[in-house]
């Protein structure tokens, strides 16, 4: 007995010492050939061929689906770029306690867009300046002019992160209402007949005869006039209307009205007292969804996909392309499920602004290289080559003649199977790969021909509109969802002033009062719509409200508004002396 | 006293060839006493952020020290008193239910006669354990929705007039999550006691039966003082979990509605230490629910040793 225990003991310790030594020596094998293997496909690059791929991590502080590790499209932009980013997204928590837990570790992945908590990331010493590489890199320092670089410096002066999107190649072009608006299924408004439909009262009353008259789906699913997205950080569904009621524009959170500049509380205004009101009107009558306020996004999405539901107010990223997706795949665009923008507002005759134009420089996020980046200059190489021409082409259309045609003149087109595949999970997964959380230009396609991405080509974004949709449209006489509600111009240089509210943080009595003020709409804007006695919970919850020192989060947001207005005008005021200057001289 | 005395001999007893003798046995507590303190009490340095202003940019070293300010402000908080009152009560509930809950079970599987059947109930009912809390939380959410079992069920038997939204009444919270730990955790706790019940001597239950005790007599006055020892050592290792109620149920089932009720500790930690990355408040929330904890347990054990019952120190 003695010596097998012996002979035990000596085996589980060999088999120990062997992994541990094991774990060191492949740590020791894996860094040395990745020292190597980023050499090699340095040199190999200038060769114009690629060698190894270099291979960099990402996490983006969203929710979004990965792809297979052997998508063809990804293959491609390695084999032309020489690396290869594996991208991870946020699931089941928020932007914030991913970041908090990420900045608690200490290690990052090469790759990071912390949304929400971007500043943290910041006061954590966790991202790497880019400004001192932005000369190396062409396309990346092309891609902002050099004042909306200078919007993009922080606290300390340097720049740490490149915001993705809304930045425009040549001309913008705008298709798709890709934020918040009250949304009505096509089936709505065509029994109606396509009536005008502009207020608050006059959305919730149609929706109410439809059901009336229409309470069931072809085949007996009950329909759901009205449902509130209420989950988590999502709840602006329910709570930030009453802005876009009194017709302002999206400032997120808090009216920051165009003519005094000042600052205004939307929470507290008589539009909004109206707009709970009437949703609790609504939800007494049975209109508005019981389940509002307890369901999980997934159980809110997959509502949708059943096209069950009549209306909602939503961001358009935020639903449409799971739904769309779902509805066309169960060819429900014959009932006509899918959603469409009304040009909402509390009372007739304002002017709405749900949508503005414009490529709006959302400061508060972006993509940044982490201090856990090994080689930060391959990393930015990479970003520089994914605005490349080649490269922008198969991440917005994919490859050709298997994703899209090509004309004689140049033009791309999709036959209607390669919308269909577009439209396909698994071939999303396997097939395409868009980088989607790296800068990316809109607008028009470097080639001067095309638009960047098949939904801003206006004949391919038409072509492979649902039907119901395309019929809706021409009966309003209207050619995309922006025409549907109208466009604006930006209401002046502090907007949005969301990107300044997102970075705030506890540390600030401001920042204390919005969180206090998130955490307390969170319980009380559920119960005011669900009270019986709307006016006695209405007062209560005006009472606890006043408690959470909603004016210092105000008077925070207004010196921020004040700040940047201020810095617009100099930057102006320098513009101006500077061509003055430069025509003196000619 | 005899006992100590004993105890105080066997220390001088200790040699070189009894530490040798015992070697693989040294060896072993080594490794496991290492572990203990990389893991266990290392991470404890971590609790210096609780007295400093930390701020991970200038690291442990670096931040400054404000003593016991975050301690203030964290009970100055009425959140935070709502969310120990909270994770007390639900604690609470849990300890109470799961616990009388695994001994019943244990007791009745005991009594059933079939070999097979009660293997095949064992097996069944400690499966729960082995699901993770997301899955739990996602079967619960769809029974109790609108449209779900519970609903459907209740409708039909007209106890119900219309579909009751059990997430959206505060009154409800608690119960429903100490009805989700009762069925994940009571067929995996009810296993130890099963053990203990299969050590007791067969020959005092024959006897019994001689002496004219029924089933219940039997499990009255022979299978619950059997246990006894074991129920008294994992109620008072259960007493100094109290505060931790849970994380995951609560995260994953509460909703704005129910917030009130909903938020334990773990989740106040989360939000406001994490997310909003004042990491020394979150420190100092960590450190109040150890604190309370070991408090806890030693007045439970002290009170177990007063009244003559097996107790931990």
């Amino acid at each position: 007995m003695k010596w097998k225990r012996a002979v035990a003991l000596a085996l589980v310790t060999a088999l120990t010492m062997t992994s541990m030594l094991g774990c060191s020596n492949a740590k020791k094998e894996t860094s040395k050939t990745q020292k190597v293997s980023a050499t090699e496909s340095a040199k190999t690059q200038s060769k114009g061929n690629g060698g190894k791929v270099k291979q960099f991590t990402s996490f983006f502080a969203v929710p979004g689906s990965e792809i297979n590790d052997d998508n063809e499209v990804q293959q491609k932009i390695a084999e032309l770029t020489g690396a290869k980013v594996k991208e991870t997204w946020l699931t089941g928590q928020t932007a914030q306690e991913a970041v908090g837990t990420l900045i608690a570790g200490g290690e990052y992945p090469d790759f990071i867009d912390g949304g929400d908590g971007m500043t943290q990331l910041y006061q954590a010493g966790a991202l790497v300046q880019l400004d001192k590489y932005l000369d190396k890199y062409p396309n990346i320092k092309n891609f902002f002019s050099k004042e909306k670089w200078d919007k993009l410096r922080q606290a300390d002066g340097h720049i740490y992160w490149i915001p993705q999107f809304n930045n425009s190649y040549g001309k913008s072009v705008e298709t798709v209402h890709n934020d918040e608006a009250f949304w009505i299924q096509t089936r709505v408004l065509k029994w109606a007949g396509y009536p005008k439909i502009t207020t608050l009262d006059q959305y919730f009353d149609l929706i109410e005869k439809y059901n009336a008259a229409n309470p069931k789906m072809a085949d007996g699913t009950k329909n759901i006039p009205y449902t509130i997205l209420c989950d988590d950080w999502r709840y602006f569904c329910l709570e930030n209307a009453p802005l876009f009621l009194d017709g302002y524009a999206n400032d997120g959170s808090c009216i920051v009205d165009p003519t005094t500049k000042k600052a205004i509380d939307y929470n507290t205004t008589p539009t909004a007292k109206l707009y709970f009101q009437k949703l609790n009107t609504e939800f007494q009558k049975g209109v508005v969804d019981p389940e509002s306020f307890t369901q999980k996004y997934d159980e809110y999405i997959s509502k949708l996909s059943t096209g069950r539901v009549l209306g909602m107010v939503d961001q358009y990223w935020d639903f449409s392309s799971k739904v769309n997706d779902a509805l066309k795949t169960q060819k429900l665009n014959e009932q006509g499920c899918n959603y469409v923008p009304l040009p909402i507002t509390m009372k007739e005759g304002v002017q709405n602004h749900w949508h503005t134009s414009g490529d709006t420089l959302n400061v508060a996020s972006g993509l940044a290289v982490t201090k856990s980046c090994k080689d930060i200059d391959g990393a930015l190489k990479f970003v520089n080559d994914l605005l490349g021409k080649n490269v922008e082409t198969l991440r917005n259309w994919g490859i050709k003649d298997a994703d899209y045609t090509v004309d004689s003149k140049g033009l791309f087109s999709r036959t209607e199977d390669m919308r269909v595949k577009a439209a396909d999970t698994n071939y999303k997964a396997s097939h395409l790969c868009s980088y989607s959380y790296f800068p990316n230009w809109g607008g028009m396609s470097q080639d001067g021909i095309n638009a960047s991405k098949p939904d801003l080509q206006p004949d391919e974004f038409y072509a492979s509109l649902p039907s119901d949709v395309q019929e809706c449209f021409k009966a309003y006489n209207c050619k995309t969802y922006v025409d549907m509600i109208g466009t604006n111009e930006i209401p002046g240089s502090w907007y949005p002033i969301y990107s300044f509210v997102s970075t705030m943080t506890t540390a600030t009595p401001g920042g204390k009062a919005w969180t206090k003020m998130g955490e307390l709409k969170h319980e009380y804007l559920p119960k005011v719509v669900m009270a019986s006695n709307f006016d006695s919970a209405w007062n209560d919850y005006m009472k606890v409200y006043d408690g959470c020192d909603p004016k210092s989060f105000l008077s925070e947001v207004q010196k921020e508004v004040d700040k940047r207005i201020a810095t617009a005008q100099k930057s102006e005021a320098s513009t101006a002396t500077s061509t003055e200057k430069s025509t003196e001289a000619k | 006293m005899a006992a100590n005395i004993s105890i105080v001999k066997q220390k001088k007893r200790y040699t070189w060839k009894e530490i040798k003798r015992q070697k693989v046995l040294l060896f072993w507590a080594a490794v496991f006493i290492i572990y203990g303190f990389i893991f266990c009490y290392l991470p404890l340095f971590g609790w210096l952020m609780a007295f400093e202003d930390y701020k991970p940019m200038n690291g442990f070293f670096h931040s400054k020290f404000v003593g016991l300010d975050k301690f203030k402000e964290l009970f100055m908080d009425d959140g935070f008193i709502q969310v120990i009152r909270n994770t007390l009560a639900m604690g609470v509930i849990n300890l109470i239910t799961t616990f009388v809950m695994a001994i019943v079970f244990a007791i009745l599987l005991n009594e059933v006669k079939s070999k097979s059947g009660k293997k095949a109930v064992q097996t069944i009912s400690y499966l729960p354990h082995f699901l993770s809390w997301i899955i739990v939380a996602g079967i619960l959410h769809d029974a109790l929705s609108g449209t779900g079992i519970v609903n459907e069920v209740l409708v039909h038997f007209h106890m119900l007039k219309e579909p009751l939204n059990f997430f959206a009444y505060p009154k409800y919270f608690w119960w429903i999550v100490a009805f989700a730990n009762v069925w994940k955790e009571t067929g995996w706790n009810a296993i130890i006691y099963l053990a203990a019940i299969t050590s007791i001597d067969t020959t005092l239950y024959e006897a019994a039966a001689i002496d004219g005790a029924g089933r219940w007599g039997r499990i009255r006055h022979i299978t619950l003082p059997g246990i006894r020892p074991t129920i008294m050592i994992l109620l008072l290792m259960n007493v100094g979990n109290v505060l931790n109620a849970g994380f995951e149920v609560q995260y994953l089932l509460g909703n704005g509605l129910v917030q009130s009720v909903s938020q334990t500790i773990d989740i106040y930690v989360l939000k406001w230490g994490i997310s909003q990355s004042d990491y020394s408040l979150g420190t100092a929330a960590g450190i109040f629910k150890s604190v309370v904890s070991i408090i806890l347990i030693v007045i439970a054990n002290q009170i177990a040793k007063r009244a003559g019952e097996e107790h931990l120190f």
